[in-house]
């Protein structure tokens, strides 16, 4: 009886094992460059067990959050700072999404609007009229460029020049691209495409691929979050059925799916979830199961510094890839201190954030101009935009390294038995 | 994944056990569930601070000679050298410390009592005996509104033994700006902020103003220097008076900045972090352990040949307990719950000696673990998860830690 009332008493996102020790304050990139922010401890348990009684406890405040899970990393005793602070967020905060909240978190709807007239976007979003309306009308900060939209996607790509040679395979994955390798930045698929075929995977896509959601959940637009999260759901259980696990190339995409659409949208998601599964962990499985071999280029040169993404942290996911990048032989390999960049998908876009975006990613930009990289390595996208428009310093997908370093021709020689 | 050695726990004792292998050549993987107490830390390292009499111990390694068969130390080989190599460890780090084991010094902990510890991290304030104290007259210097920093009891401490103590407190715009979230006022943050806004040369200036040759010491809120104690010891240069800090309530930063270089040193020899991951349960193949499960690896079998419990004690939740038993959660270890039953495991003076501070795992003369009562040739513990002593009466923490992590690496290195 007694061992049963102990086990029954624990609380949604462990709120009450918070032993209130503060150590999320101290890994709170908001909390260090904002006294605005009533830092992780307050915001989560604390303010929780106020809006348990009564809902006026909530504080808008709270969308100051990242929402990056660093508080839930350092956390000693698995409470689910974040979760708790982003679920109050989609519970009780009254304020509606403004246009350019609804613009910035429709990265697909957006995406497909302007890849058509890539040619004439990209230059429009650079010139400084266009910027100023941005900035003064719709509340996107002066400093930030877009990313390119991409004339061509990754999808009428894969369709028309991928997609009739990967049923020759005899090992199929599923790729779930996400908005920015679809729109932004189709290279990034390409890649994805050379190194699974290299090593003998079919490449598929989803029957249906819809935005993850991060940007909606973030932005406030969970309702919609969901919906498609639903629809991922139903293409991968199709994919996953035919055998194929999913596979993807951004960390916040990955992390989504797995862990938010169950904690945050109330997906039923647990079929599903451990197939998910990010490429460099795949691969880096593999090689260990003797499954796979890589051949790199004995002349691919590079000094790179891998930076820890957020979610990757929180997901617990970063050896997989530094392991699999150290395997290329003559690289010159740093690990960078884990930090936030700042950026946090759509955050540091609004005129309101800049300055704390740029301030929270200060001391990442400094450790990295110390290490002096060729490139810096990260699996997420917001981090690249970050990183780049902060240091200047090339930021490349670790898949796009493989990619690069990848001795094809030897690699498929090693793979084809 | 395959290693040669994974540490489990990322406190003191795995920290020290991972860089020590590291250092060794070995291909280390740590695995860590949160961050540790460390963060709670006073920026000192005790070795044995009271023996089992309850008597403050001057001779830590004399001490220790004396102490019983059950504790920790007995089973490490030479205390004095590990000692030595622990501060080496630590200085390899960029973490300078003085004290050594031939004779205990006191530091000073936030609400005024004194505490005989090891090894001080440059800068802390502390005194050679406690009886004595070598100053007349102390400015006891604290940041407006900061309330980490119980000046009441410190001042009444010291005054206690014979000082006079003047209470100041001074602000800047920017520190007052942390005001503004009561909640978010604390060390750490106002590390940041100091840092972030470039103020050393201003809180100097401050200071300065509230002092003068009358002080023989100025005492500050040890709140400053995340990642390294470079403006720590800039801030003492340009203040006129001779001045060193004073340890806070958590969360500490000069604990957050021992963490934080221990972890920057164990990257740069190449070691590998599972950070906020948590063992959940052991592959084993009879009595061998050939790999771990973790929460957020799915399926992967973290693999090495040996392994080193390193997970703390009920606090650190290395070790758990339900109405009925204490256990070991990660492995399954056997533990040694003193033979008692539950309504002996804690006395109502919450100031006695606690029984169940005493429980920890069970090890052999070598610390190899036990599960079902059979030695785990390739599984060790070490730090607060050994059984046999209490930390909080002995004020060892550190030193059985450091010690028994560098023991384990000499008995799987050798």
């Amino acid at each position: 009886m007694a061992t049963e009332t102990q086990t029954k008493n624990v609380s949604v996102n462990n709120f009450e094992q918070c032993l209130k020790c503060s150590i999320c304050t101290v890994y709170c990139p908001v909390s260090a460059v904002t006294p605005l922010y009533p830092g992780p401890k307050q915001a989560g348990p604390d303010g929780e067990r106020y809006r348990l009684k009564d809902k006026e406890f909530f504080n808008e405040a709270l969308k100051m959050c990242l929402n990056c899970k660093r508080c839930e990393v350092a956390c000693p005793n698995d409470v689910h700072i974040g979760d708790i602070i982003q679920a109050a967020r989609i519970k009780y905060s009254t304020q509606k999404p403004k246009l350019r909240d609804m613009m910035l978190a429709n990265t697909d709807f957006m995406g497909s609007m302007a890849s058509p007239f890539a040619p004439i976007v990209n230059p429009m979003l650079k010139l400084k009229p266009v910027k100023g309306i941005l900035h003064g009308v719709m509340g996107i900060d002066k400093h930030r460029t877009f990313p390119n939209y991409a004339h061509q996607k990754f999808e009428t790509w894969f369709k028309k020049e991928a997609a009739p040679q990967q049923d020759q395979y005899r090992k199929h994955v599923t790729y779930f691209h996400g908005c920015y390798a679809n729109y932004n930045y189709p290279q990034l698929g390409k890649d994805f495409v050379k190194v699974m075929n290299a090593v003998g995977y079919g490449v598929h896509l989803l029957e249906k691929e819809k935005c993850c959601g991060v940007a909606l959940i973030a932005n406030g637009l969970a309702e919609q979050a969901k919906r498609q999260g639903e629809v991922n759901m139903a293409s991968m259980r199709k994919a996953i059925a035919k055998g194929h696990p999913v596979l993807t190339t951004s960390s916040t995409c990955t992390f989504t799916m797995r862990d938010e659409y169950d904690h945050l949208l109330g997906i039923d998601n647990h079929d599903v979830r451990d197939s998910i599964s990010l490429v460099t962990r795949f691969l880096q499985q593999l090689i260990e199961k003797g499954e796979i071999k890589l051949a790199f280029r004995a002349d691919y040169r590079k000094r790179i510094a891998y930076h820890s993404a957020c979610h990757m942290e929180r997901m617990g996911w970063v050896p997989y890839s530094t392991r699999l990048l150290r395997m290329i032989p003559n690289i010159d390999f740093v690990m960078l201190e884990s930090q936030c960049c700042g950026i946090s998908g759509t955050y540091g876009f609004k005129k309101e954030n800049y300055e704390r975006s740029q301030a929270i990613g200060e001391g990442l930009f400094q450790n990295i101009k110390e290490v002096h990289p060729d490139c810096v390595a990260t699996e997420c996208e917001t981090c690249k935009w970050q990183i780049e428009m902060s240091t200047g310093v090339p930021v490349m997908n670790p898949i796009s390294i493989i990619a690069e370093a990848l001795d094809v021709e030897e690699t498929r020689k090693l793979n084809e038995k | 994944m395959k290693f040669d050695v994974i540490i489990i726990g990322g406190g003191l004792s795995g920290l020290t056990a991972s860089i020590a292998l590291a250092e060794a050549g070995k291909e280390v993987a740590l695995v860590s569930a949160g961050q540790n107490s460390l963060h709670f830390g006073s920026g000192s390292f005790d070795l044995l601070g009271f023996d089992e009499q309850g008597k403050a111990v001057s001779e830590p390694i004399a001490a220790i000679a004396q102490l019983s068969e059950k504790h920790p130390y007995k089973k490490v080989q030479d205390v004095e050298k590990l000692a030595q190599q622990a501060k080496q460890l630590l200085e390899k780090a960029k973490i300078a410390t003085f004290g050594d084991t031939t004779s205990n010094h006191w530091r000073i902990t936030p609400v005024g009592a004194l505490m005989p510890t090891w090894l001080s991290v440059e800068g802390m304030v502390t005194v050679q005996e406690p009886n004595q104290m070598p100053w007349r007259k102390v400015a006891l210097i604290n940041i407006q509104n900061y309330l980490d920093l119980p000046t009441k009891f410190l001042a009444a401490g010291l005054r206690e033994r014979g000082v006079e103590v003047d209470v100041k407190a001074f602000t800047l715009p920017e520190l007052q700006a942390l005001r503004q979230s009561p909640t978010e006022m604390r060390s750490t943050n106002i590390a940041k902020v100091i840092e972030q806004h470039n103020l050393i040369a201003s809180v100097a200036d401050e200071v300065n103003r509230l002092t003068s040759n009358d002080y023989d010491m100025v005492l500050l809120p040890a709140v400053l220097g995340i990642k390294s104690n470079a403006q720590a010891d800039q801030l003492l240069q340009l203040i006129k008076t001779p001045a060193n800090y004073v340890a806070t309530l958590p969360p500490s930063v000069s604990g957050v900045r021992i963490a934080t270089l221990l972890r920057k040193r164990f990257t740069e020899l190449g070691g590998t972090f599972f950070t906020g991951d948590q063992v959940v349960e052991g592959v084993w193949e009879g009595e061998t352990l050939k790999g771990v499960k973790t929460a957020k690896l799915d399926g992967t079998v973290l693999e090495a040949n040996h392994f080193i419990l390193a997970t703390g004690s009920f606090m650190s939740r290395g070790l758990a307990a339900d109405y009925t038993h204490v256990y070991e959660p990660a492995l399954g270890v056997d533990v040694d719950d003193l033979g008692l039953d539950r309504t002996n495991w804690a006395k109502i003076e919450v100031t006695d000696p606690q029984p169940y501070m005493e429980m920890g795992v069970k090890t052999d003369a070598n610390l190899h673990c036990e599960r079902a009562g059979k030695t785990i040739a390739n599984l060790y513990a070490v730090g607060s998860i050994l059984s046999g002593h209490n930390t909080i009466k002995r004020l060892d923490a550190a030193g059985v830690d450091m010690l028994t992590a560098l023991q384990v690496v000499h008995n799987i290195v050798k």
